[in-house]
């Protein structure tokens, strides 16, 4: 039971990544877009725990990979992780399994405690690490300095930040709805 | 949902999609290895004749270079600002070249025949415990539940404008998590009752 649930619930939060994917990006005023497919990666992360977060990521990746249009704005295919924000992709199911490992180790006692924790684990895994490698990602493809790199990605903070919070309010809805929910691969008590 | 993948035959559906992907993987490593102008400039535009190639195939996937295009125009122009004209051009036909091998892939290789490959290439793995055999299963369960997660948004939305006259918006991100994951638990069920004499 526990192998097929595993299944299951891996493909569900690549599904999810999917239809973030779908819904239409919002455009900053500097011309970057926000789309939802960095809370998919924090809500892997935070409900499933490190390994099956990783493993929802990778299974979305894949599916990209093999060329379905699921990334925000039709894209799809091998080209995009040789596209500049190929790092930031690449970033993504590392950021999920740091969510769930921050997840795992910050307390969830409560609805209100697991929904602080998943606070500081999307920070950490889905902000910071994304950021962290999308601005590699970006020295190494586009050959920008560390600097140009973190200034450019500075306009993503805000949206992310918000998604952050999000992903808290997901994950104390689903703390009161489903009690018995294993956050980051345990037991809400 | 639809792949990108195109139906109308092209000279380069007919190359497996092995040698594709190991024309790409090596193209795509060896190009970093190199500084020189004419060399890259030299494969950019191999790539671009390959594009150029594809006809109608091409065409119909404009959207994917515009895309990469708009990407290219702002690594140069940030390099040039900058004062490094000559990093940018370098930078901008590695990353041409290199996505537009990858696209021209994905339009002429159908999927199946690229998680066959895959699998094929990841099945050392299975001596290590990981079950390769499931990518198929779990590519199909997610766009199964790609398919219902619409369809129960939309009935949620349909709700919430029925009590507030409003869209449901984010609101909605929380009773949606709530039931997918209760569906989850149901499929996980059922699979249970489906796979347990095939060791899946």
């Amino acid at each position: 039971m526990h192998s097929t649930r595993s299944l299951a619930l891996v493909s569900l939060f690549a599904a999810l990544l999917a239809v973030f994917g779908l819904i239409p990006k919002i455009d900053l005023p500097l011309g970057v877009p926000i789309t939802l497919q960095t809370l998919g990666v924090m809500l892997a992360g935070c409900m499933l725990g490190p390994r099956r977060g990783l493993q929802a990521v990778l299974l979305f990746l894949l599916a990209v990979a093999l060329g379905l249009p699921l990334l925000s704005g039709g894209r799809g295919g091998l080209g995009v992780f040789m596209a500049p924000s190929a790092g930031y992709l690449m970033a993504w199911p590392v950021g999920a399994w740091v969510c769930g490992w921050v997840m795992a180790l910050l307390p969830a006692r409560s609805p209100r405690a697991a929904a602080v924790s998943a606070f500081a684990a999307s920070c950490i895994g889905g902000l910071l690490v994304v950021h962290f490698f999308g601005v590699f990602g970006l020295t190494l493809l586009a050959k920008l300095t560390w600097t140009q790199a973190l200034i450019g990605t500075l306009a993503f903070v805000p949206g992310d930040l918000i998604k952050c919070l999000v992903c808290a309010t997901v994950v104390q809805t689903v703390a009161r709805g489903i009690p018995d929910w294993q956050f980051g691969g345990r037991t809400l008590r | 949902m639809h792949s990108l993948y195109s139906a109308r035959r092209t000279w380069l559906h007919g190359v497996s999609a092995g040698l594709k992907l190991s024309v790409l993987a090596i193209f795509g490593t060896l190009q970093f290895f190199t500084e020189s102008l004419v060399l890259l400039g030299a494969l950019a535009l191999a790539c671009l004749v390959l594009w150029v190639s594809l006809g109608s195939v091409a065409w119909g996937a404009r959207r994917l270079l515009a895309s990469l295009l708009a990407a290219c125009v702002l690594i140069l122009g940030f390099h040039f600002w900058l004062g490094h004209p000559m990093l940018g051009v370098i930078s901008t036909l590695r990353l041409l070249s290199a996505s537009l091998l990858g696209i021209a892939l994905t339009l002429t290789t159908p999927s199946t025949a690229l998680l066959s490959v895959l699998e094929r290439v990841l099945s050392p793995l299975q001596k290590v415990g990981v079950r390769t055999e499931r990518l198929a299963l779990q590519l199909g369960l997610m766009l199964r539940f790609t398919e219902h997660f619409f369809v129960l948004w939309k009935r949620l939305d349909d709700a919430h404008r029925v009590r507030t006259g409003k869209a449901g918006g984010l609101r909605l991100l929380a009773p949606l998590a709530i039931q997918m994951l209760l569906a989850a638990r149901r499929v996980a069920d059922t699979l249970q009752l489906r796979l347990s004499d095939q060791n899946l």
